[in-house]
């Protein structure tokens, strides 16, 4: 059964991104193995001078080993601007020039929550296109945009409360599951 | 021998498109497997019209083209770039057979390819379709992508041959990719 790790966009301690991805080892469907990925917080911006001289930073080769051993990624993250967080770009073009890239031939999910209406969906599909160059196989459906977020997330416990997110989240999982099965890695 | 069934979707619909030429040319680069057939037509399709669909159901240009979308193993589309995105005309026919129950697209492997006169090589066009095909659930191949810029000077003016061998190399490896990709999908 699949061992899926997750990598969350945002590094602030109260991110409804961080409470998505919390949620999910309950979610999932059973056998399926849900836990964060090391974090990208002590990346320094890249720099192929940085890159040449010293060689990749420890914490860029243990999230490339995490998402190697991993049967599947699952990014939960926020959208800046429009589009990716500028750390979570960052640490994807660090992982982008590893020799053995990780992504390659990957399984992915993508979630996002924000407290806007329309949930992140112009970041996802940004991420979509990313995910092309690094040669990862994306889902397709269902897809998860959490919009208006403040509202489904319990104010206290930060628990995912909504019961329509839940079963759609739910959803999502069980198809990554039968999408890591078909075209991932044996 | 020949067991794949590639079903080619062009984009533009006009005698001397580019895109048309990429198309052409494809049995000259691909693998052993694959054998070639056009989508029917889709000039004769009405504009979408959910009335319409519901009084007379589907015209029979859409159940064509979706039939052959249905039986094929792969599907590779070449498209123009009209004013940055889609050609309304191929938007249109995906716009129909996204209403069909038996949606034809679902789970279908497809590779992209353009051309284009200008810079760019119809590449903003090709991310609006990967995001339509999102919506269908096809599975759409990431790499080798195959953006072929200024048209012009890579096909021959009177023959419409493709004689720019690294854009020849690069569809070559493309096909040669999207082989396993039918195979690992279609499980043929």
């Amino acid at each position: 059964m699949p061992n899926v790790i997750t990598i969350c966009g945002s590094l602030r301690k109260g991110s409804f991104n961080r409470m998505l991805e919390k949620a999910l080892p309950s979610l999932a469907p059973a056998g399926m193995t849900v836990s964060p990925a090391p974090s990208f917080a002590d990346f320094p911006l890249y720099n192929a001078d940085i890159q040449n001289e010293k060689g990749f930073p420890a914490p860029v080769t243990a999230l490339a080993d995490a998402i190697r051993a991993a049967d599947g990624v699952i990014f939960v993250t926020p959208e800046y601007n429009f589009s990716l967080p500028g750390g979570l770009k960052n640490a994807l073009d660090w992982v982008s020039r590893l020799k053995d890239q990780p992504f390659v031939g990957k399984p992915i999910a993508i979630q996002s929550a924000s407290p806007g209406p329309v949930g992140g969906a112009r970041m996802q599909y940004d991420l979509r296109k990313m995910m092309v160059f690094l040669d990862a196989l994306t889902m397709n459906k269902p897809e998860i945009f959490v919009s208006n977020c403040v509202s489904k997330f319990d104010d206290k416990t930060r628990e995912l409360t909504d019961q329509t997110t839940r079963d759609f989240v739910k959803q999502q999982l069980e198809n990554f599951a039968a999408f890591i099965a078909r075209h991932g890695k044996k | 021998m020949p067991d794949l069934n590639i079903v080619t979707i062009c984009g533009s619909l006009r005698k001397n498109s580019y895109n048309a030429a990429l198309i052409k040319l494809l049995p000259s680069v691909a693998p052993d497997s694959f054998n070639f057939t056009p989508a029917p037509p889709f000039d004769g399709i009405p504009h979408y019209n959910s009335d319409l669909q519901n009084e007379k159901g589907f015209p029979a240009e859409v159940t064509a083209w979706a039939d052959a979308i249905r039986a094929a193993d792969g599907i590779i589309i070449a498209s123009p770039e009209y004013n940055w995105t889609i050609p309304g005309t191929l938007k249109n026919a995906i716009d129909w057979v996204s209403r069909m129950k038996d949606q034809p697209f679902k789970g279908k492997p497809v590779a992209l390819q353009s051309a284009s006169i200008a810079l760019l090589g119809g590449s903003r066009m090709q991310y609006h379709l990967r995001q339509c095909l999102v919506s269908i659930d096809a599975l759409v191949m990431g790499r080798p992508e195959v953006i072929v810029t200024f048209a012009p000077t890579k096909f021959d003016d009177k023959t419409l041959e493709l004689k720019d061998q690294p854009t020849l190399d690069v569809i070559r490896q493309q096909l040669a990719a999207f082989e396993p990709f039918v195979r690992k999908i279609s499980g043929k």
